[in-house]
């Protein structure tokens, strides 16, 4: 038997109760390793014996790094050391120590969050008892005890549950992002088998071998087989129990670990951890290459100059140090030039860098308007590496559920007999509340205020709204939870609850359900009715109705669904038709979701006759009875009255919409990827401004028709303009937007082709939304982006089936929300609220790129323009690598008497104020198109730095020619016309001045004289003869007028292209920032009268799966021993759920008649 | 001149929530303060064409003036400048430049006659100059031991950078290393050509020609510096000198490493053609020039070979300003960057009014 099931794919085995079986290692040498992990969560990287080793293998892989510890070495062989080796070592021992110790915080918060989950508690089946454990303890083949709401620990067989029918309730929000609840059935056998008592000891004995598919990461599938006493099981995702959900309205569930740790789905779900780096940083990188390239290439030159040097010169004159052999006297040059060359490879540059994110991660923090008050928490950068990646986010891929809304839906008005009640205008927080006191199951939660509503209700003035009410608290498929008065509401689709409660708070209050009868109080009074049939919605009906006969003997059919669907089914002649149009209309401004709700009072007769063929048809083969059934329903619902629209808020998180348009202002498009469903996504794209009202959505047919066609883009375009969208040709690019499913999406796979065209199509739209995508369909789609564009790609998500998108993604950003998240531990910045992305993207983010590029720039110019000065200096003494510099000031210069300056350049540097960068927020487009860090502008920049080291070295030079002034007294020229070229430059392009940064600015130009004097000094000097040899030249430089001269002048034609360029870019160039100051915005105002005419209403009924939840219902199978106990009790052993309940009709029936 | 906006914000202080019963329960509300609110008051320029163009302008108005006044100092100045290396059969040095050997011990005297055409005023300094002379190669540089010119004789070690000029004879050489190794040992001796027949002496003043850190701190003779011979013993003089350091001048605060034309040497130039001075003649009184204008003729006792790497040596006289010698570059060049200022100043000027007036309204706002 296990030979066959091997055949088919399921190789996975599983022995219940025999941890021996599991724990079997193969093992090689001293490392052993099993075939089934344990469930222990390792996201940390270093332990203490491993950490520096590893640490030093990490910082080694920077090319920059590498670099420098190769030149300290050189510099240790005394023949090539143009530098003593301290200079360089000082600098690298830095960088290193500051960047292993903040790995090493950063690994500690991980391991530390890691064994908070690992000591989770759980109850093991140990040896016929369950003993509390933790979670790192639990092994394949475990037998596990799960508790309400406690959080499974693993992959799990449900074997029994506390439940009937062992049902047990999951919440899947971790993995989907859904938080209704989804059932989970055990399988029959061990249902039946397992009951008996005492549960330990069945559970002890039980020895069922299960056979099933290798780990995977397919969430929604799973194939297995279990074998047990001979006979084999089928075993399918209903069974199982995923790591992560949480155990829901069941006492007790029992389950058979099946996957545990790294084998779960969720945790194969989660991608690797990556190490993410920024655009700019990659750019530089290849920057950083291209100037090492340059300088061995240049010192190759220079090696050569050298050889020849020594062969025509010092080779016929003793007076020099000749060493005879030329070719030998330029090897040692080539490698004295690389050492001399090296400082304008920036090593400071990498520690800077980190310095400046950490900096700007720290305002991040600190920003009082992310800080969420109700949670207590500011906003959090993870990573700290990635702020100016903020600044050019294009893409920006957001959840919906717990990201855009609250998963909260408000009933917010109703429109019954044609009048509308409630005013959607407040906000839900401001709605005056009514008084309910009279109503003792009201528990609040009612955002609408409508008196004159309640008023009609309680005095019987209006039986259609009477009617409305009784509709609202029967059509449903609601269960109830009785602990105390008032009665929890479960419900598979949240706005059923919604319903329900609103109907509750009104006084219409649902008490329970059996199979055959439902228990409403009205207004006090309790009435039973019976349930007759349920018509089950389906996402094609986009409808559900419930037929019931009342106490008083009438038969009634209620109605709910879409406005479309039930608009066409009423009565010819029904009154406020035009009214309800307009309510319609209405409620999809205010971005409601609306219902229809409707009723017809069935003829005896017709029951009878429709009852009948219901019977026959509910017997007949599965294939054909669906479609059957389908067309008996709509015979049902026919001629109906409508009894009025609900309208439900879907409650978005706060500043959402604003938030949305600001983004789509600034250039970013935002996609919306969910797992919820097609329905409900669109309806919140709509809601939240994603999508403007007269939006085409482009669906799959007609995409799958353009990615095949063989111009897609052409295609498009025509298709665009030959459709209605021929009235506003302009807009028509911007106003489609995709909606795509998870099952569509997975046809990308086959044809991998369709990826850049389908990226070419999405360009033009304004927008693409992704439903029911599976949490590694998520990543698939950022990697779609990443790899069809160059653009900067942001994921933002609250839960764990987020997680992979966010690592995916350049940036993922996690919301911490009530609840907390799972996916703010993956990633790289945490807020509170969405509505704080604004602030992040377009004032931080756009800060942060802004003052990165320029120091970046600033940088390599004054490194370059330093370090070059020797090329220019080899031709005039012999290519020897001589230094023009004191070695002391090239240790000082990038560390003392030029950082600091631009250090606060990089902290505090503001083109436009935060106000204006959310007033304006088109000023972020240029952090898109990367304006500041191309390649072109770091070209500009090292030619300006090629130059500046020319004018450097060469008006000294001419000075110096033929005069008596000495090497020693030139060095301090040249430092000096260096500091102070790097000192202008940084005026140049400062343009927030502080009092600090005109302080460091000043400070650094001081340091430059004070520190010369000292390492000029005679103390040090009489210390050591050797290191501080340029003694008293300072004394004498810093007095000497020529000096001065010569270095003033020399500085400012260094700076002279830049200063031409600024003065060019601020007269030419409308600059974005005097855009800003002058140009007074018209908002889109225009289109409004465009938008009433092609608003579209949304109206729809939101079920998490694909069918209602009726079959459960009516076969009473889901129906809770909790109701309360004048409940009779129900047998359940039916399959036939509807026969059954026909049956129960007829005799009801027969004794009325 | 730069229109700007002073953006004072309000600063609220710190904000601490003290939980109830005075535990300080910390809030994680960050602080409201200027520096993490990115608040901080600034000076913020708002640049235009209006302040940017005049600054080119400006600029170029500045330079051209200084230059003209450095150009004009260093025409004032007067300088002789004469090539004795005697390359040229004609040259009077012909034949010494070609019988050249370091330790030859008859030494070669040569005297070239030239004429000053106007009488030097004040001080005049004598320099000699050197021309394709890499007294700034690395490895040259470096051959020197800066403790033992210090005056440590100590261990008798010289430093290993003196290599391979550290020792000779098994003895250390003092000074050791390459640069005194190759000092410059011509005289010079400058006499003026009376109209009358007579040659006249010129006095030359041999000390105030090194610095004075250089004289009293950075050199120094070993002990008191009282018996040099004594202090040297031990110590063997480099290969290319004739006599030994303790030997270089009668006056004892002249001898040994702090001889200054020792000390001059050591002093490296900057690029391979310079000048070094030699001999300073100083002025006698206010009534009579310094020099005056006539026949010289120069007494050249010719030791140094320059021929082996084609050098040129030559003899300047000179008198100084405030910015030293001759030097005409540093004027020239200032004219020529405030030209350029004022040039770009004119092009941007013309771009600025040709495109640029459609920005005008943006450059007025805020």
């Amino acid at each position: 038997m296990a030979k066959e099931s091997f055949e088919s794919g399921l190789s996975w085995e599983v022995r219940a109760n025999s941890r021996h079986f599991h724990n079997q290692k193969k093992s090689l040498l001293c490392f052993g390793w099993g075939r089934y992990a344990d469930n222990v969560l390792r996201s940390y990287k270093y332990s203490p014996l491993t950490f520096l080793p590893l640490t030093l293998f990490e910082q080694f892989q920077r090319a920059a790094n590498l670099y420098f510890l190769l030149m300290v070495v050189m510099q240790c062989v005394p023949v090539i050391a143009s530098v003593p080796w301290y200079i360089s070592m000082i600098p690298l021992l830095l960088v290193l120590t500051v960047r292993g110790s903040k790995d090493l915080i950063n690994d500690m918060a991980r391991r530390r969050s890691d064994s908070q989950i690992n000591t989770r508690p759980c109850d093991i089946l140990i040896s016929q008892s369950f003993q509390s454990a933790q979670w790192k303890d639990l092994c394949v083949g475990d037998v596990l005890r799960i508790h309400r709401d406690q959080v499974i620990p693993a992959d799990l067989l449900l074997l029994y549950s506390s439940e009937p029918h062992s049902l047990c309730y999951v919440e899947t929000a971790d993995i989907d992002g859904e938080t209704n609840l989804k059932y989970r059935q055990a399988a029959g056998a061990t249902h039946s088998e397992l009951t008996a008592h005492p549960v330990e000891e069945t559970l002890a004995a039980f020895d069922g071998v299960v056979l099933c598919e290798e780990p995977n990461n397919r969430l929604y599938t799973f194939r297995g087989e279990l074998h047990w006493r001979g006979e084999c099981h089928l075993l399918e995702s209903e069974h199982i129990l995923l790591r992560g959900t949480v155990l829901r309205n069941t006492e007790v569930a029992y389950g058979l670990t099946i996957y545990t740790g790294t084998d779960t789905k969720i945790l194969k779900n989660s991608g690797k951890l990556r190490v993410k780096t920024t655009q700019t940083e990659k750019v530089f990188n290849f920057v950083v290459i291209g100037i090492v390239v340059t300088l061995l290439l240049a010192a190759l030159l220079l090696a050569i100059g050298s050889g020849v040097f020594s062969s025509r010169v010092t080779g016929h004159s003793n007076v020099l140090v000749a060493n005879g052999n030329p070719v030998y006297t330029g090897f040692l040059a080539y490698w004295s030039y690389i050492i001399l060359l090296s400082p304008a490879m920036p090593i400071a540059l990498y520690i800077s860098f980190e310095l400046i994110h950490t900096v700007h991660s720290y305002f991040i923090g600190w920003d009082i308007e992310m800080y969420w008050q109700q949670a207590d928490r500011p906003a959090q950068a993870r990573n700290t590496s990635l702020n100016e990646e903020l600044g050019q986010v294009e893409y920006l891929l957001s959840d919906k559920t717990g990201t855009l809304t609250q998963n909260r839906l408000l009933f917010r008005q109703c429109f019954v007999a044609g009048q509308i009640y409630g005013d959607a205008s407040v906000r839900a927080e401001d709605v005056e509340p009514m008084d309910l006191s009279w109503n003792p199951y009201s528990c609040g939660g009612l955002y609408m205020s409508a008196p004159s509503l309640v008023e009609k209700l309680r005095f019987e003035q209006c039986p259609l709204s009477r009617q409305f009410l009784t509709a609202l608290s029967l059509c449903h498929t609601v269960m109830t939870e009785w602990k105390e008065v008032p009665p929890v509401y479960q419900s598979a689709s949240p706005d059923e609850e919604t319903l329900v409660g609103a109907a509750r708070e009104l006084g219409w209050v649902f008490l329970s359900r059996t199979r055959d009868f439902v228990k409403v109080s009205e207004l006090g009074v309790t009435r039973q009715y019976q349930l007759l049939a349920l018509l089950d919605f389906t996402s094609k009906r986009r409808c559900m109705s419930v037929l019931v006969r009342e106490p008083e003997g009438g038969l009634k059919l209620y109605c709910k669904g879409a406005d479309i669907v039930i608009l066409e089914r009423l009565q010819k002649d029904s009154p406020y038709q035009e009214w309800t149009e307009r309510a319609l209309e209405l409620f999809s401004q205010a971005c409601l979701r609306t219902l229809c709700v409707a009723v017809r009072s069935v003829p005896e007769a017709l029951w009878m006759q429709w009852s009948k063929t219901l019977a026959r048809s509910a017997a007949m083969a599965t294939c054909d009875r669906d479609a059957v059934l389908e067309k008996l329903y709509d015979e049902m619902e026919q001629e109906m009255q409508l009894l009025g629209v609900t309208a439900i808020e879907d409650r978005l998180q706060e500043g959402v919409p604003e938030t949305i348009a600001l983004l789509r202002q600034a250039g970013l498009k935002v996609w919306v990827l969910t797992g919820d469903k097609k329905e409900t996504a669109v309806n919140i794209a709509y809601s939240c401004k994603l999508l403007d009202p007269d939006t085409r959505l482009l669906e799959w047919q007609e995409l799958r028709q353009i990615l095949q066609a063989p111009d897609p883009g052409a295609n498009f375009f025509k298709s665009r303009q030959m459709e209605l969208w021929a009235v506003d040709t302009n807009t028509a690019g911007a106003k489609t937007a995709v909606v795509l499913t998870g099952p569509e999406l997975a046809e990308f796979d086959q044809r991998p082709e369709w990826g850049s065209t389908f990226m070419s199509v999405a360009e033009q739209c304004q927008s693409v939304l992704c439903c029911r995508v599976t949490p590694g369909q998520k990543a698939d789609i950022v990697t779609l982006v990443r790899k069809h564009t160059s653009s900067v790609t942001m994921a933002i998500g609250d839960g764990a089936n987020d997680v992979n998108m966010i690592k995916t993604a350049h940036v993922g950003v996690g919301l911490a929300g009530v609840e907390g998240g799972q996916a703010v531990q993956s990633a790289d910045f945490a807020l509170s609220q969405f509505r704080f992305l604004q602030r992040l993207l377009l004032i931080h983010g756009r800060w942060s790129y802004k003052r990165i590029s320029i120091f970046l720039r600033y940088f390599l110019f004054k490194t370059c323009s330093f370090a070059l000065v020797h090329i220019w200096f080899g031709f005039f003494n012999g290519f020897s690598a001589q230094t023009l510099y004191e070695i002391w000031f090239i240790a000082m210069y990038t560390v003392l008497y030029t950082a600091s300056p631009i250090m606060c350049l990089a902290f505090f540097e503001q083109d436009v104020t935060a106000e204006i960068s959310l007033k304006w927020p088109e000023v972020y487009k240029s952090g898109q198109r990367q304006e500041l860090s191309s390649p072109l502008v770091i070209c500009l920049t090292l030619l300006h730095a090629v130059y500046s080291s020319f004018v450097l070295f060469f008006i000294p030079l001419g000075v110096f020619h033929n005069t008596a002034f000495d090497y020693q007294t030139m060095s301090v020229t040249v430092s000096m016309a260096a500091t102070f070229t790097a000192t202008i430059e940084i005026m140049l392009v400062t343009r927030y001045w502080t009092k600090i940064s005109v302080a460091s600015l000043g400070v650094s130009v001081v340091l430059y004289f004070i520190v010369s004097r000292i390492t000029q000094s005679r103390f040090l000097f009489e210390r050591s003869p050797k290191d501080y040899f340029f003694i008293g030249t300072s004394d004498k430089a810093f007095i000497d007028p020529v000096v001065w001269l010569t270095a003033l002048l020399t500085a400012w034609t260094a700076v002279l292209p830049s200063f031409t360029a600024h003065a060019l870019s601020v007269i030419q160039t409308a600059h974005d920032k005097h855009k800003v100051h002058s140009v007074s915005l018209q908002p889109t105002q225009l289109k409004t009268n465009f938008r009433r005419a092609t608003s579209l209403r949304r109206s729809s009924y939101a079920l998490s799966q694909g069918a209602g939840p009726g079959r459960l219902i009516s076969s009473g199978t889901c129906i809770r021993s909790t109701a309360p106990p004048v409940d009779e009790k129900m047998t359940c052993s039916n399959n036939l759920p509807l026969s059954q309940g026909q049956t129960h009709t007829k005799d009801y029936n027969s004794t009325s008649m | 001149m730069m229109a700007s906006s002073y953006s004072a914000k309000d600063e609220d202080g710190h904000i601490t929530v003290t939980g109830p019963g005075g535990a300080a329960l910390r809030s994680k509300k960050p602080e409201n303060t200027a520096f993490k609110q990115q608040r901080l008051p600034a000076w913020q320029p708002i640049l235009t064409a209006g302040t940017v163009l005049p600054a080119f302008f400006i600029i170029g108005l500045i330079f051209i003036p200084i230059g003209i006044g450095l150009f004009v100092t260093s025409n004032n100045i007067r300088e002789f400048e004469i090539d004795y290396t005697g390359v040229d059969e004609s040259s009077p040095c012909f034949n010494c430049s070609q019988n050249f050997s370091w330790n030859s011990t008859r030494p070669c005297t040569c005297s070239i006659p030239f004429s000053l055409e106007h009488s030097y005023e004040n001080n005049v300094f004598m320099y000699y100059g050197l021309s394709n002379f890499y007294q700034n190669h690395r490895r040259y540089v470096k051959s020197r031991d800066d403790s033992q010119l210090n005056g440590h004789l100590g261990s008798l070690k010289p430093s290993k950078e003196c290599e391979p000029y550290a020792k000779h004879d098994n003895k250390p050489i003092a000074p050791c290393g390459a640069i005194a190794n190759s000092m410059f040992n011509d005289t010079l001796e400058l006499f003026y050509n009376d109209p009358n027949g007579t040659k006249v002496l010129i006095p030359l003043r041999a000390t105030g020609i090194a610095w004075w850190t250089d004289k009293h701190v950075k050199f120094g003779n070993p002990g008191d510096g009282l018996n040099l011979t004594a202090e040297f013993q031990g110590t063997t003089k480099p290969v290319n000198w004739r006599k030994p350091v303790y030997e270089l001048d009668s006056d004892p605060l002249n001898n040994g490493f702090i001889n200054e034309d020792f000390i001059v040497w050591m002093r490296t130039a900057a690029l391979p053609t310079f000048r070094k001075l030699y001999r300073i003649i100083s002025r006698r009184d206010n009534m009579v020039p310094t020099l005056l204008r006539g026949n010289y003729t120069l007494e050249v006792v010719y030791n140094y070979p320059v021929r082996s790497f084609e050098g040129r040596k030559r003899m300047i006289l000179s008198t100084i300003s405030w910015m030293g010698g001759k030097n005409p570059f540093l004027g020239i060049a200032y004219i020529t960057v405030g030209s350029v200022c004022f040039f770009l100043g004119v092009v941007l000027l013309i771009i600025h009014h040709k495109y640029g007036n459609r920005n005008n309204s943006a450059d007025i706002s805020n």
